[in-house]
């Protein structure tokens, strides 16, 4: 251990602020960041301070006398939420907090980590797909219901995944793809499907509620960290609000009444 | 007997609900089974507190019981899993959040907009409110539930990856 070389400031500051831009894109806590971060520039024996904003990370490295110091402002990396990169993440942390791996392993094993692929797009079309006909028959919901529901979801998440694929702004995906599904959620109500067409249409918009910064943003709050939590929390509220356009639209087209 | 039957129902509806939300946001393959089981006891349990003969618990109290119950459990199944909490944590969450009061605080707002009759606006603004602070309080409620667990157990939750 001692025989190492010992990474420069620059280096560590480099590394840490990279790390923290990473975990902030996958999705993770503020809490996870700065301790994660934390625990790796005791192991490589810096102090680094750091501040978590919405868009970016800005870190201090000093050494551990208070004599130099390294900064640097990085954004967020952008990459969708992936707690698949935020685990290995966290273990690459325990790694070098543990001694298990010198600075230099680090660095290469975090650009292994960067090149996570994400779960296969079938898969998880199919899996969404299930999952919000079940949770259909989660707010009581009959077997016709959770069919329309099944084929509503299908439908939009594929255009999800297609316009996403196409770079197109992620608040214009939503409302299409919560206008497709809603169209064809009100074909119970079109066609006199079922006993649940209310349940069929209200659910088959909610795979595009944004659940995980919901959550994200209240773990920050009761960490202290409102700027995140705000943020995070109006993200989400923009995509509920564009989700909420693409469904009236969708109920406008097909000449629906709301509550009835 | 029913009642039984119904639980189940609810527990497995629940975890394949957790699965496919999971699946949207990347989870390391050995997290799915977690959340699906943590899901399944969690909802279920707002199940059985909402719906037994011998006492009524309101959905946002009830909602927040078992998210405490979520929270407890994922910090104590991470460690195995190898992977942080906030992993087999917040996919089991996402069954319980209340989609259809979403859905009718959104249609309330419109219907609220389109009536200038004082009588109509105030029963839909009374819907709008009605739905809304039900919908507000139950995912504050969950949140917060199933958050404090890991503020509580610090020291597991963020050691489970070590």
């Amino acid at each position: 251990m001692e025989a190492r070389p010992t990474p420069s400031l620059k280096e560590v500051c480099i590394f840490l602020t990279d790390y923290a831009s990473w975990l902030l894109g996958c999705g993770a806590t503020c809490i996870r960041i700065e301790k994660n971060v934390g625990r790796m520039a005791a192991a490589f024996q810096v102090c680094a301070e750091m501040t978590v904003m919405p868009t970016n990370i800005q870190m201090s490295v000093w050494d551990m006398n208070h004599q130099d110091s390294y900064s640097l402002v990085k954004r967020k990396q952008k990459t969708g939420i992936s707690f698949n990169i935020n685990t290995r993440m966290s273990k690459l942390s325990w790694d070098v907090a543990d001694r298990k791996i010198d600075f230099a392993e680090a660095v290469s094993r975090m650009e292994e980590i960067k090149k996570t692929p994400p779960e296969n797009k079938w898969a998880v079309l199919v899996l969404a797909s299930l999952a919000n006909m079940s949770f259909c028959r989660l707010f009581n919901g009959d077997l016709i219901a959770m069919a329309v529901v099944f084929v509503a979801t299908m439908a939009g998440y594929r255009i999800k995944q297609i316009l996403l694929e196409a770079k197109v702004d992620v608040r214009v995906v939503f409302v299409c793809s919560a206008f497709v599904s809603s169209v064809i959620g009100a074909s119970g109500y079109l066609f006199n499907l079922g006993t649940t067409p209310d349940i069929a249409i209200g659910t088959s918009v909610l795979y595009l509620i944004p659940g995980i910064p919901y959550i994200n943003s209240v773990s920050d709050m009761l960490d202290g960290h409102y700027i995140c939590s705000f943020s995070r929390f109006i993200d989400a509220l923009i995509l509920t609000i564009c989700l909420s356009i693409g469904l009236c639209g969708g109920m406008f087209l097909m000449g629906l009444k709301w509550l009835n | 007997m029913e009642m039984l039957l119904n639980i189940f129902q609810d527990g497995f509806f629940a975890a394949i609900a957790a699965i496919g939300f999971a699946s949207i946001s990347n989870p390391p393959k050995s997290a799915y089974l977690y959340c699906a089981f943590i899901a399944a006891v969690g909802h279920s349990m707002r199940y059985i507190l909402m719906n037994n003969p011998f006492f009524d618990t309101h959905i946002i109290v009830a909602s927040t019981i078992a998210a405490f119950v979520i929270g407890l459990l994922a910090v104590w199944v991470s460690p195995k899993a190898k992977c942080p909490a906030e992993t087999c944590l917040f996919p089991a969450l996402l069954p319980m959040i209340p989609g259809m009061y979403a859905y009718r605080t959104v249609g309330a707002l419109i219907l609220c907009l389109n009536h200038t009759a004082e009588e109509a606006f105030s029963h839909y603004f009374y819907l709008l409110n009605f739905n809304g602070f039900t919908c507000v309080f139950i995912i504050m409620g969950m949140v917060i539930g199933a958050t404090i667990p890991i503020f509580i157990f610090k020291k597991t939750s963020f050691q489970a990856t070590r």
